[in-house]
């Protein structure tokens, strides 16, 4: 039976790693950056790779995880019917 | 019929789709089932698929309400998350084993609420989504994971307790410790399924370095209602693709990387695939290339003919390299078989039809006696022709894609098959007393 919370009961035997300290960094740095750059106005994947100086994939990777994680939402397709444009999900 | 807390009749080690038919065909006949799966969720692989071939019924429409019955079903014992070792044949209808049930961190008095998954701050590769996007260090499996319990990857928790705080039920709890539970069974039933070809083996093709070389379950995840991407996309840079190319044989029929045999089913779950992407892109051309098409079962050859009827186009072509061009895309570099010549065509996506391999864990399950293994590395089946699910082992059978490549329908009439041998040999133990 559970009486208190348990996380520092781990902390005591467990340590984390500089390698998962590093990621979570990261990925933190990624999420601000491109919730930044959708923050005036929707835009595709090609567009924030140019505003935001990391590779394309690695923006289409995390701009898809925001979007799972309910941050970023889908907005319209473009006239070449090739990229869709993403953009900031209003929170209630 | 055992009853006693440990004791089951039969052990069944897999919770996929020929375990659960296995389970479940026991059960029901009421003989005490134990089963270990050592994924959090049941459902094997076929849980992950979009629809099948050749009917193209929804896959997860199959599963899921078998999953549900077997969950539920009061005489099977579910262990996911845990391992089975040690097992050791006593004598006839005497096998001892021991379970090994590793933490989730999370009571089963979890209700799936995802709160935890919202407050978590770390994000990694989501596994069951083929590394397409990523999950949180505290997660549901996926939407469909039965049972819907959450677990922390507590290799990537950085031990915020944000979790902990926010779960309306009190249901974290990182007491938990792997927790090992002897059993004792009459006979066991191995169901461990199959592994995929990883295609960073076969380096020419670039999977890994070109995003938009992707394998055949990455597209399989594209093309379910519970997709990682709000479309079907390139993985790459997001953009809609409008002509993709399925590699064939990869990682199959190629001594080079240690697999001689035909997977059975990349044909036929490549010309499904092509047939939903001509649904879900309508203007996209779809290029299969192929050594032989394998289209052997009842409808797939009409299902191949229909396939082409809708477009899709076949070339019998090995592929000797694949290039990426500046935007993206892709060049393939090909023997056309029919003409003999080497030509080149550009892709925006391809597609790996990833082979199937021997899940080889079983070969590190048996304590005091060998299971063998067949030259392939699967199960072997000791007489396959007339008593299939029999193995080396007496009271030890075999069921589904533990014995060989084989598509779903093959899969449940081998576990049938397994069932029913099973039945029998407990059966008749019990007509000897």
């Amino acid at each position: 039976m559970k009486t208190s919370k348990t996380i520092d009961h781990i902390k005591k035997i467990r340590t984390v790693s500089d390698e998962v300290k590093a990621k979570r960094k990261e990925f933190n740095r990624i999420k601000k950056l491109i919730l930044k750059a959708l923050d005036p106005e929707p835009k595709s994947i090609p567009q924030l790779a140019k505003e935001i100086d990391l590779s394309i994939d690695v923006i289409t990777f995390h701009l898809m995880t925001l979007r799972k994680y309910g941050d970023v939402e889908t907005g319209e397709l473009d006239d070449m019917d090739e990229y869709f444009s993403y953009k900031l999900k209003q929170k209630e | 019929m055992s009853d006693q807390t440990n004791n089951y009749d039969v052990l069944v080690v897999g919770g996929g789709i020929a375990g659960e038919e296995t389970a479940l065909n026991l059960a029901n006949i009421g003989y005490k089932v134990i089963m270990v799966e050592k994924d959090l969720s049941l459902g094997g692989k076929m849980i992950h698929l979009s629809k099948v071939f050749p009917t193209l019924d929804c896959s997860a429409c199959i599963t899921t309400p078998k999953v549900s019955e077997t969950a539920r079903h009061p005489n099977i014992h579910i262990f996911t998350n845990s391992e089975v070792g040690e097992i050791e044949k006593i004598s006839e209808n005497n096998f001892n084993a021991v379970l090994t049930e590793k933490p989730r961190y999370v009571t089963e008095e979890c209700t799936g609420c995802q709160l935890c998954e919202d407050a978590c701050p770390v994000s990694v590769d989501d596994q069951f989504q083929y590394e397409l996007v990523g999950r949180k260090a505290i997660y549901i499996p996926f939407s469909i994971a039965n049972p819907r319990i959450a677990a922390i990857d507590i290799e990537n928790c950085i031990l915020c307790g944000l979790c902990e705080k926010v779960c309306p039920g009190d249901y974290i709890d990182f007491r938990q410790v792997e927790k090992k539970t002897p059993i004792n069974v009459k006979s066991v039933v191995m169901a461990t399924g199959y592994e995929l070809f990883d295609p960073t083996i076969i380096t020419r093709y670039g999977f890994g370095k070109f995003k938009n070389v992707v394998t055949a379950m990455q597209m399989e995840r594209q093309l379910v209602p519970t997709r990682p991407y709000n479309s079907v996309l390139r993985p790459k840079d997001g953009k809609m693709p409008d002509n993709i190319a399925y590699v064939l044989c990869t990682g199959s029929r190629d001594d080079t990387v240690g697999n001689p045999i035909c997977s059975q089913v990349c044909c036929m779950y490549s010309t499904k695939q092509a047939q939903l992407l001509m649904g879900a892109l309508p203007m996209a051309d779809v290029t299969i290339y192929y050594i032989h098409i394998r289209a052997f079962g009842k409808g797939f050859c009409e299902f191949y003919n229909q396939t082409q009827g809708m477009g899709v186009e076949f070339i019998k072509g090995k592929i000797g390299k694949i290039d990426e061009v500046d935007d993206g895309d892709l060049i393939l570099r090909y023997e056309d078989i029919e003409s003999g010549k080497v030509k080149e065509a550009k892709h925006d996506l391809v597609v790996l039809a990833t082979g199937i391999l021997a899940n080889k864990d079983y070969q590190s399950m048996f304590k005091n006696i060998e299971l063998e293994a067949d030259p392939f590395n699967y199960v072997k089946q000791t007489n396959d022709l007339s008593s299939p699910a029999r193995t080396s082992i007496g009271g030890v059978f075999v069921a589904g894609t533990a014995s060989g490549p084989m598509d779903i329908p093959d899969s449940i009439l081998s576990a049938g098959a397994a069932s029913a041998e099973t039945a029998s040999y407990l059966r008749r133990a019990n007509n000897e007393k």
